[in-house]
C-alpha cells in the first residue's frame, strides 16, 4: 500500500505540472490587471506603462511563467525604465515555497490563502457534516420505505431543493429570517458577516452567524444528495445477501446497518472523496451573499481584476487538493471494501 | 468507518472553528469596557487631564474590500474613504468642496505667502501640535520623506501623478515648513498635493532593511497614523475595525468604527432593513424610496465629479465613416430621449441628465448650455441631409462610399451592468425609430479597460458610442487634459494616450494649456466655459445622466456630512443615539 501511494504521488508531479502550464495559458485570456488596479478610473498612461515594466508584466508569457515557478532572484530587472536591469529580482518561484505577491494587495498569495482557508473549511465542513447526516438520514429512510407517502414528499422536496437557485434562497431565508422575523419581533437570525461588533467574535456570534448560510448549502445539497443514498439502497437490498440475511431472522435494523448500508457506502464515499477538494474552493454565491470572508470570494474578487498570481495559487491549490483526495479515496476503498486490492 | 469518518468531519470542524475564532486575535470590543486610549487602565486620579469619553460602534457596509491601506499603492474607492479614520490629508474638502486646513495651519495661497505668485512654488505651513498615533510629532521631514517614495524606482506605486510631472522638488527647511516648487505654475495643485502623508520613522527602517516599502507590513496594517481614529483590526474578507485615537486633534465622540464587507448588494440592501448596517454605500437610485420607506433610513446623494456619458469614437482610422459628420453625431444626440430614460430606469430628481463632463464639477460646470434635445424628426432631416438614407428597406439607413453600400449601423460599448444594459436596449428601440442600426456590446470590466496593447475595446476604438461613469483626474480640480488634446490620441505610437475616441480640435488644445497654468478660479472657470461650449458643438460628448454617490444614513448616527472628495472627512464628529 506505502508503494502505491508513493506510485500515486510521483505520478502526480508531472500531472500538477502540466495543470499549471495549462492554467498559466488561461490566466493571458483575462484582462489587464493594471485596467482595473485604480478602481473607478483606469491609471494614467504613464503610471500603466511603468507599473507594467516594475511588476513584469511587459515580458513575454513564458518568461512570466518561469518567473512564477522558479523565480527570477538570479537575474536583474529594470525599475528605473532605461532600458538596463539593474535591480536584482527577490522572487524565488513556487517550487521553492514563493507563490509570488497578488498584484492588487501586493500580500504574499500563500498568506492571503491562508487567512480565508480556515474560514472556508469552518462554513464548508459544518454544511458538508449536516448535508452527510440528513442525506443518509432522509435517504435511508425513502429507501427503507419506497413509494410510501413520505417517500413521494421527500422526493418531491428534493427535487425543489435541487432546482432552486442557491442566490434566491440564501436571499429569501435572509429575508425571513433577518430582515422580517426582526419586524415581527420574533428571535431571529444576524443579516451578514461572521459576528456583531458590538458583541465581538465569540463561538456563540459565530454559530449564530452560520446558521443561515449553512442551511443554505444543506437545503440545496441534501437534496441531491439524500437522492442517492436512496438508490443505492435500495440497490443493495434487493442483494442476495440481503436475502440471506433476513432469511436467518436477522433483526430488520441490523440487516440494514451492518449489511445494506456499508455496501450501499461504497458510490457514496466515491461522491463525498469528490467533493472535499472543492469543498476548498468555497461557495462563491453563498459566501458572496452572506459576507462570509472564504475561498470562494477571494477567487471572485481577484478574478474580477484579474490578478492572476493569486489565481495561480487557489487554482493549484485546488489541483493538489484534488489529486490528493482521489488518493485518499482510492485507499479509503480498500479500506472499506476488502475484495479490492491496490498494487 | 462511518463512525469514524463522522467522528474525522466532527473534530475538522472544531478546528477550523477554533482556528477562525482565535486566529487574528479577537476583537477587543465589549462596550462596557473603560474607554481608555491604549492598553493602559483609565487613569482613577481625579487630577489627570480629562480623558476624552467614546461611546458607539458604528458600522459601515463596503461592497468591495479595500486592497491596500498605503495611498501610493491603491485608488481603489473604497480604501480612499478609509483614509478620514487613520490618515488625514493636508487639508480637507468638506461638504461643499471647500477646503479646510487639517495638517496645514493654512490654506497656501498668494496672499498669506504659501503660494508664488507665478505659481510655480507652493509653501505648507504645518501646525506644530500634531502627532502620529504613536506620539511622534509629525513634521515637514514626512513630507519630503513621502515624496522621495512615490519618486523611488526601488518602489512600485500606483501613480507619480503629479509629482513626476509638475514637481521638482520638495524640501524641509525647517520641521514646519515643506516648500514645493514645480516646474511650470501648477493649477490643479490644491486637490492633488500631499493628501497623505507617510509616517517617515516607521516606513524609513523598512526602506532601508528591505530596500523597498511594497511589501512594508504597514501598508497593511497601519497601526500609526494621524487621524480621529487608529486601525484595530483587518481581517481580509470579513472587516476593519477602527478604534477612537485619544491624541488626535479633534478628539472623536465614537468609540468604534466597524467596516463590513458585504459583496452583495441585495445583502447589502438587507442589512440595512435589518438595521445591521448604519452607512451603506454605492446604492442605486431604485433603492431610495423602499429604503427611506422604513423611517429609519435617509438616503443622501454626494456629488464626487462622476456623470454617466457616451464617448463618440470619431477617429478617422477605427470609427464609421458617418461618425466624422458632425451633422450625423448631432443626430444621434437628437434620437436619443434621455429624458425618459433616466425617468424610467433611474431617478430623475438624483440623476438629471447631463450637459457637459464638468457638470459635477463645480464651479466649472456650464451655466448656460442645456441638455441636446429629443427631437427625432429633426434627427431624420439631419441624416437625409448627410446622404444616410434607408435604401434597401431593412430599416436600417445606408450611403454609398468610394461605390461600396455602407450601412448605418454604430457598435455600442459598455460594461456588463444591468443598468447599461437597459439603457442600450432602450436605445436601439428609440433609434429603429430615426433608421440607425446598433450592434450592442457588453465586455466585462477588466476587457473593456483593458489597454492598447492588450486589444482594450476603448483603448483600441472598437466602437462609435462607450458609455460609462467617469470623473476628472483629481476632482474636484478640473483639469481633463488627459483625454481631451490631440496629442493624447491613443494609437499604435502612442498607446497609451488618452484620448481614444481620437477628438482633436487645436481650440481645445490651447484652451488646456491655458488652464492647467490659471490659477485664478474666475479666470478658469471662464477657459471651462469656453472649452465646454467648443466640445458642446462638436458633439463628441453626450450627457447621460449625473450620477452622485449615493449613501444610506441609519438615523441612530448624527452629524455625517459626506464629502464628494473624502466621504467620511468629519468622522470626528459622527455620534450614536440608541
Amino acid at each position: 500500500m506505502t508503494n502505491y501511494i508513493i506510485r500515486r504521488l510521483a505520478q502526480a508531479i508531472p500531472q500538477l505540472f502540466l495543470i499549471s502550464v495549462i492554467l498559466f495559458a488561461l490566466m493571458q485570456a483575462f484582462g489587464d490587471p493594471i485596467a482595473t488596479l485604480g478602481g473607478r478610473i483606469p491609471p494614467r498612461p504613464e503610471d500603466r506603462e511603468r507599473l507594467r515594466r516594475q511588476l513584469g508584466l511587459d515580458q513575454p508569457v513564458y518568461k512570466q511563467y518561469i518567473t512564477w515557478l522558479i523565480g527570477n532572484d538570479w537575474t536583474k530587472i529594470d525599475m528605473d525604465g532605461d532600458g538596463v536591469p539593474e535591480t536584482p529580482g527577490k522572487r524565488r518561484g513556487v517550487l521553492r515555497g514563493d507563490w509570488g505577491n497578488s498584484l492588487v494587495t501586493r500580500q504574499p498569495v500563500l498568506e492571503m490563502i491562508g487567512n480565508r482557508l480556515p474560514n472556508t473549511l469552518l462554513l464548508m465542513l459544518t454544511a458538508e457534516f449536516v448535508i452527510i447526516l440528513s442525506s443518509i438520514f432522509i435517504g435511508l429512510y425513502s429507501a427503507l420505505r419506497p413509494y410510501s407517502w413520505i417517500d413521494n414528499l421527500l422526493t418531491g422536496l428534493s427535487f425543489v431543493g435541487y432546482s432552486m437557485p442557491v442566490f434566491w434562497l440564501a436571499l429569501m431565508l435572509m429575508y425571513i429570517f433577518a430582515v422580517n422575523f426582526r419586524r415581527w419581533g420574533l428571535p431571529y437570525l444576524p443579516t451578514v458577516g461572521m459576528f456583531d461588533p458590538a458583541v465581538g467574535k465569540t463561538p456563540g456570534e459565530l454559530i449564530k452567524h452560520m446558521i443561515l448560510p449553512v442551511a443554505t448549502l444543506a437545503i440545496i445539497s441534501t437534496a441531491g444528495y439524500s437522492r442517492f443514498v436512496r438508490s443505492s439502497v435500495l440497490e443493495v437490498l434487493g442483494q442476495d445477501y440481503v436475502r440471506t440475511a433476513r432469511a436467518k431472522g436477522l433483526r430488520a435494523m441490523k440487516v440494514v446497518f451492518r449489511h445494506a448500508l456499508p455496501n450501499a457506502a461504497l458510490p457514496f464515499i466515491t461522491i463525498i472523496g469528490l467533493d472535499i477538494p472543492i469543498l476548498l474552493a468555497g461557495a462563491v454565491v453563498t459566501e458572496r451573499i452572506f459576507a462570509w470572508p472564504g475561498m470562494g470570494r477571494l477567487f471572485i474578487d481577484h478574478t474580477e481584476r484579474s490578478d492572476f498570481p493569486m489565481l495561480m495559487g487557489i487554482l493549484m491549490l485546488i489541483s493538489m487538493a484534488v489529486v490528493i483526495f482521489q488518493i485518499i479515496t482510492d485507499v479509503v476503498y480498500s479500506i472499506v471494501d476488502p475484495r479490492i486490492r491496490l498494487h | 468507518m462511518k463512525q469514524k469518518f463522522f467522528v474525522l468531519l466532527a473534530l475538522l470542524v472544531l478546528v477550523s472553528m477554533l482556528m477562525t475564532a482565535c486566529g487574528g486575535g479577537a476583537v477587543e470590543t465589549p462596550a462596557s469596557e473603560p474607554p481608555a486610549g491604549g492598553q493602559e487602565p483609565a487613569p482613577v486620579e481625579p487630577a489627570a487631564p480629562a480623558q476624552p469619553t467614546f461611546s458607539g460602534t458604528v458600522t459601515i457596509t463596503f461592497t468591495q474590500e479595500p486592497d491596500n491601506l498605503n495611498p501610493m499603492y491603491t485608488d481603489m474607492s473604497f480604501s480612499g474613504y478609509l483614509r478620514p479614520f487613520y490618515l488625514k490629508p493636508s487639508w480637507d474638502f468638506d461638504e461643499n468642496a471647500k477646503p479646510i486646513p487639517v495638517l496645514a495651519k493654512e490654506i497656501p495661497s498668494v496672499d498669506n505667502g504659501g503660494l508664488s505668485a507665478d505659481g510655480k512654488s507652493v509653501t505648507i505651513k504645518l501646525r506644530d501640535d500634531i502627532t502620529w498615533s504613536d506620539g511622534e510629532p509629525l513634521t515637514a521631514d514626512d513630507y519630503v520623506f513621502t515624496y522621495d517614495m512615490i519618486m523611488s524606482d526601488k518602489n512600485v506605486p500606483l501613480s507619480r501623478y503629479p509629482y513626476e510631472d509638475y514637481v521638482t522638488s520638495v524640501e524641509a527647511p525647517d520641521p514646519t515648513t515643506v516648500v514645493i516648487t514645480f516646474n511650470k505654475p501648477f493649477a490643479a495643485w490644491l486637490t492633488s498635493l500631499f493628501y497623505w502623508v507617510l509616517p517617515k520613522h516607521i516606513l524609513q527602517p523598512v526602506f532601508e532593511a528591505d530596500g523597498t516599502i511594497d511589501n512594508a507590513e504597514w501598508n497593511r496594517n497601519p497601526t500609526v497614523g494621524v487621524g480621529p481614529f487608529m486601525l484595530s483590526e483587518w481581517e481580509t474578507g470579513s472587516h476593519l475595525a477602527f478604534k477612537a485615537n485619544p491624541n488626535w486633534i479633534q478628539p472623536p465622540k465614537l468609540e468604534q468604527v466597524f467596516i463590513r464587507i458585504v459583496p452583495d448588494d441585495a445583502a447589502q440592501e438587507a442589512a440595512i432593513f435589518a438595521g445591521d448596517t448604519d452607512i451603506g454605500v454605492f446604492l442605486s437610485s431604485d433603492q431610495i424610496d423602499k429604503l427611506e420607506a422604513t423611517g429609519k433610513v435617509k438616503v443622501v446623494a454626494v456629488t464626487s465629479g462622476y456623470n454617466e456619458a457616451w464617448f463618440l469614437n470619431v477617429n478617422p482610422d477605427t470609427t464609421h465613416p458617418a461618425m466624422l459628420d458632425v451633422n450625423v453625431r448631432k443626430a444621434i444626440a437628437l434620437a436619443t430621449d434621455r429624458f425618459t430614460i433616466v425617468n424610467d430606469l433611474l431617478k430623475a430628481e438624483i440623476n438629471p441628465v447631463n450637459v457637459t463632463y464638468w457638470d459635477m464639477t463645480p464651479p466649472y460646470q456650464t451655466d448656460t448650455l442645456k441638455p441636446y434635445p429629443y427631437d427625432p424628426e429633426q434627427a431624420k432631416q439631419l441624416l437625409d441631409a448627410a446622404g444616410w438614407i434607408d435604401s434597401d428597406g431593412d430599416g436600417i439607413r445606408d450611403k454609398v462610399i468610394d461605390g461600396k453600400k455602407v450601412d448605418l449601423k454604430l457598435r455600442y460599448i459598455t460594461n456588463q451592468r444591468e443598468l447599461r444594459k437597459n439603457v442600450q436596449a432602450v436605445v436601439e428601440q428609440q433609434w429603429k425609430l430615426v433608421g440607425i442600426g446598433v450592434e450592442l456590446i457588453n465586455y466585462s470590466s477588466d476587457v473593456f479597460w483593458n489597454s492598447y496593447n492588450d486589444g482594450g475595446p476603448q483603448a483600441q476604438g472598437l466602437y462609435e458610442i462607450a458609455e460609462f461613469s467617469s470623473v476628472q483626474d483629481s476632482y474636484p480640480d478640473p483639469d481633463a487634459s488627459s483625454g481631451w488634446t490631440c496629442d493624447q490620441i491613443t494609437s499604435a505610437d502612442n498607446p497609451e494616450g488618452g484620448n481614444n475616441q481620437g477628438y482633436c480640435n487645436p481650440e481645445i488644445d490651447k484652451l488646456m494649456a491655458e488652464q492647467a497654468t490659471t490659477l485664478d478660479p474666475v479666470k478658469r472657470k471662464e477657459l471651462y466655459n469656453q472649452i465646454e461650449q467648443i466640445i458642446y458643438d462638436d458633439y463628441v460628448y453626450i450627457g447621460m445622466w449625473k450620477d452622485p454617490d449615493l449613501w444610506s444614513v441609519s438615523s441612530r448616527l448624527k452629524n455625517v456630512k459626506f464629502s464628494g472628495v473624502y466621504p467620511f472627512w468629519n468622522a470626528y464628529e459622527w455620534e450614536v443615539t440608541d
